[in-house]
């Protein structure tokens, strides 16, 4: 349990800061990085939504740039053919019309200018960052978050225009609460790029993410120079703290209570998001567990905050739950056991869950159910252990890939892998309107990122299913050991005269509460209120051997 | 030997029970605080008599109501004003057959005081997006009544539901029935007045 929990909080900690892309990893073999997700707009090569099928005449206003000159329309052609045609040339005003385009919210029109723009107009354009930074804006509002990502990035690195940096940058700062390219945005641009002359929250951030870089790098006091940078009292301030305090935490030969207080006041500091509040006192109740201090534990585990009706964390429940069965409340510990077997926790991985089972039945004396719930494991992960023992590639496993992939930086892996995915379906959508040329270029932008975001995520999958795998050999392990502890039980012979054990009363409901019987359907909101009544039956006075 | 033939009927349910039990012991039930109680009430509400084939009672009602705890509560004093909208029946009546107005005995006002139990206490699912909470409960008093040619000592019986919104704002919907008690015997003149208010409730205080 006690390695368990030490690496889940560094795991969980660590995965409140984005964590840097690992280096390049050779590709899983048998896993072709096949960037095409369903329903990705056609190849090249085929034709493109916009395009007219033969025999129609051309729909030529449909797939020129407007602002185009006739001989360089490249109406009707197909898209194939596109990219490797020159770029049409394009009357200046089209910038100024897809500004008119862009601040009527007719964000698909305004792209397509002002890619038409870039494409016909030098670098040192005056205009030309502007137009990079309107093309990146119409796509993040047209939900083409990464498109519109790697515009904003360009901007940022280029810096061919001052003016524009800042806006982009602060453009790329409202983008990184969502799953995004970790190395585009943060390594690249916030990380990498001196950005002194920015202030504001968008100066705090980047001066967190150097800082956060530093640490990584195992480089504390070059790190504080940055967090002592961002303003005091802000998000950024919080988080940096965080960080500081994992990497110590990672550090530290020994928990101190110091370590655990900060933990606890970070936990209470309600500038940083909720989501990191709950990681701080996660972190505080899992130190506490460490060092045996269950209360402290368990209240730190009861002060998380779940918004209205979200189910939480199964992993907040299951440790809540080895909590309180090592503060003797088994019959709660049983209840929360019991919130694991709702629906929303059903395909999670919890090897524990039945180990801790198996044990509550035992201290009662229940040793069929003790015996059932113990075999569960087994039972429930037979193929899981089986390719383990047969060496089999585990990141072929459905359950153990699922394991995987909802942890750390597997998880963010996995989560940017299925946006962009979900992006590139929805480029499809705007295959027409964007003509060709953007249309080509936005699909080959996304094919390589997919490509790039499969690799990322199948190079942390094998790390993470590996250690998932361990988890599960260690529980199936124990379980083994208590199969064999109740079968001994189970054909102990009572003394004459024994008498079961007395009835520890349940504390009766006060005034100020409300019980609601279970009948199996479970509600969100009774999920961290679950009681069981189940009756000792354990013989007083020994057995015979 | 009918014994025996009982205990062979009974036994295979005992056993399937028991079965069961060895099978998944113990119970599961939620224990949630009570996200919300009651302690001083104060309600506004409308509401309408509704019964009288010869008029129509509209009219505002303003109660107070003491919880003692979350099952048993005093609604202290109780008023409603009642304007009589007269029906068509009435019109007819007074047009046609020349029956004079003061012959419709004809509710002006009342007010009571009841003891009010609330045994049910739950929550329900709006659109598998919000929890509601509710109470349902039955209320007991007496209510004097003021009709247009005397007073009337009455005995009430309700049902009514509440709606909680937050902690100090709920909504209520009460539907009484208030028995006239018959003064001038033998004559039994039994009148019944029902009476259906939804109102809006504040609660004020905190019941610890």
């Amino acid at each position: 349990m006690k390695p368990a929990l030490l690496a889940a909080l560094i795991a969980s900690a660590l995965a409140a800061a984005p964590a840097p892309q690992p280096a390049a990893a050779p590709p899983a073999p048998g896993t072709p990085a096949s960037p095409a997700p369903a329903g990705t707009p056609p190849a090249t090569g085929a034709p493109a939504a916009g395009t007219p099928a033969p025999g129609t005449p051309p729909a030529a206003p449909a797939d020129a740039p407007p602002g185009a000159t006739p001989d360089a329309s490249d109406a009707g052609t197909p898209s194939s053919a596109a990219p490797a045609t020159l770029p049409p040339k394009v009357d200046p005003k089209i910038f100024d019309e897809g500004l008119s385009l862009y601040f009527t919210a007719n964000y698909k029109e305004a792209a397509r200018r002002f890619y038409a723009y870039l494409e016909a107009m030098p670098q040192t354009d005056d205009n030309y960052a502007w137009a990079q930074y309107f093309l990146g804006q119409s796509l993040v509002k047209l939900k083409l978050t990464h498109a519109g990502a790697y515009y904003l990035a360009r901007i940022a690195r280029e810096r061919s225009n001052p003016e524009v940096v800042p806006r982009a940058l602060e453009g790329l700062r409202e983008l990184i609460d969502k799953p995004h390219d970790e190395t585009m945005i943060d390594e690249q641009v916030f990380a990498a790029l001196d950005l002194g002359f920015v202030g504001g929250e968008t100066g705090d951030y980047a001066n967190y993410q150097q800082g956060l870089l530093d640490l990584r790098a195992g480089n504390e006091r070059w790190a504080n120079t940055h967090f002592t940078k961002v303003t005091e009292g802000t998000s950024a301030a919080s988080r940096s703290r965080f960080a500081v305090l994992v990497t110590r935490l990672k550090d530290a030969r020994e928990i101190n209570q110091e370590l655990i207080q900060s933990f606890w006041e970070l936990g209470h500091d309600t500038k940083l998001s909720l989501e990191t509040r709950n990681e701080a006192l996660l972190a505080a109740a899992r130190l506490r567990y460490e060092k045996k201090d269950f209360k402290g534990a368990l209240d730190a585990y009861r002060q998380v905050k779940l918004p209205a009706l979200d189910p939480g964390q199964a992993s907040l429940y299951l440790e809540e739950a080895w909590t309180r069965y090592n503060l003797g409340e088994i019959h709660t510990a049983m209840g929360v056991l019991t919130t694991l077997d709702a629906p929303s926790f059903r395909d999670e991985f919890l090897p524990d869950k039945y180990l801790l089972r198996a044990m509550i039945f035992r201290d009662l004396c229940h040793y069929l159910p003790a015996k059932r719930a113990a075999k569960e494991l087994t039972r429930k992960f037979a193929e899981s252990l089986e390719a383990i023992r047969e060496r089999d590639d585990l990141t072929r496993d459905l359950r153990m890939v699922r394991a995987a992939s909802s942890i750390g930086p597997t998880r963010r892996a996995y989560r940017f892998y299925e946006a962009l995915q979900l992006e590139g379906e929805n480029l499809g959508r705007y295959a027409g309107s964007f003509g060709d040329r953007l249309y080509g270029h936005l699909n080959r932008l996304y094919v390589l990122a997919v490509a790039e975001a499969q690799r990322v995520y199948e190079a942390r999958l094998r790390d993470s299913v590996r250690q998932e795998a361990d988890k599960l050999v260690r529980a199936a392990e124990q379980v083994r050991i208590m199969d064999y502890e109740i079968g001994l039980k189970l054909y102990e012979r009572i003394k004459r005269g024994s008498k079961l054990v007395k009835e520890v009363e349940e504390p009766p409901l006060t005034p100020k509460e409300a019980g609601f019987p279970f009948d199996g359907e479970y509600w969100n909101d009774e999920l961290r209120d679950y009681r069981v009544s189940l009756k000792s039956r354990c013989i007083e006075g020994g057995v015979d051997q | 030997m009918k014994g025996f033939c009982i205990a062979a009927a009974l036994l295979p349910a005992v056993a399937l029970a028991q079965a069961e039990e060895l099978e998944n012991p113990g119970r599961v039930a939620a224990v949630q605080e009570r996200v919300y109680r009651m302690n001083q009430e104060l309600s506004v509400g409308v509401g309408t008599l509704p019964l009288d084939a010869f008029y129509k009672g509209f009219g505002p009602q303003v109660t107070y109501t003491f919880h003692f705890s979350d099952t048993f509560a005093w609604q202290i004093g109780r008023g409603m004003y009642s304007y009589a909208a007269p029906t068509s029946l009435r019109q007819q009546l007074e047009r046609d057959f020349g029956v004079l107005p003061t012959a419709f005995e004809t509710v002006q006002w009342m007010a009571g005081s009841d003891l009010v139990w609330s045994p049910i206490y739950g929550k329900t699912s709006f659109l598998n997006q919000s929890v509601l909470h509710f109470e349902a409960y039955a209320s007991i008093g007496g209510t004097l009544i003021k009709t247009n040619q005397n007073f009337r000592p009455a005995l009430d019986l309700g049902l009514g539901v509440r709606l909680f919104t937050s902690k100090f704002v709920s909504y209520r919907l009460d539907i009484t029935n208030n028995v006239c008690i018959p003064l001038k015997f033998p004559v039994v003149n039994i009148l019944n007045v029902p009476t259906i208010i939804l109102s809006v409730a504040l609660n004020f205080g905190s019941p610890e």
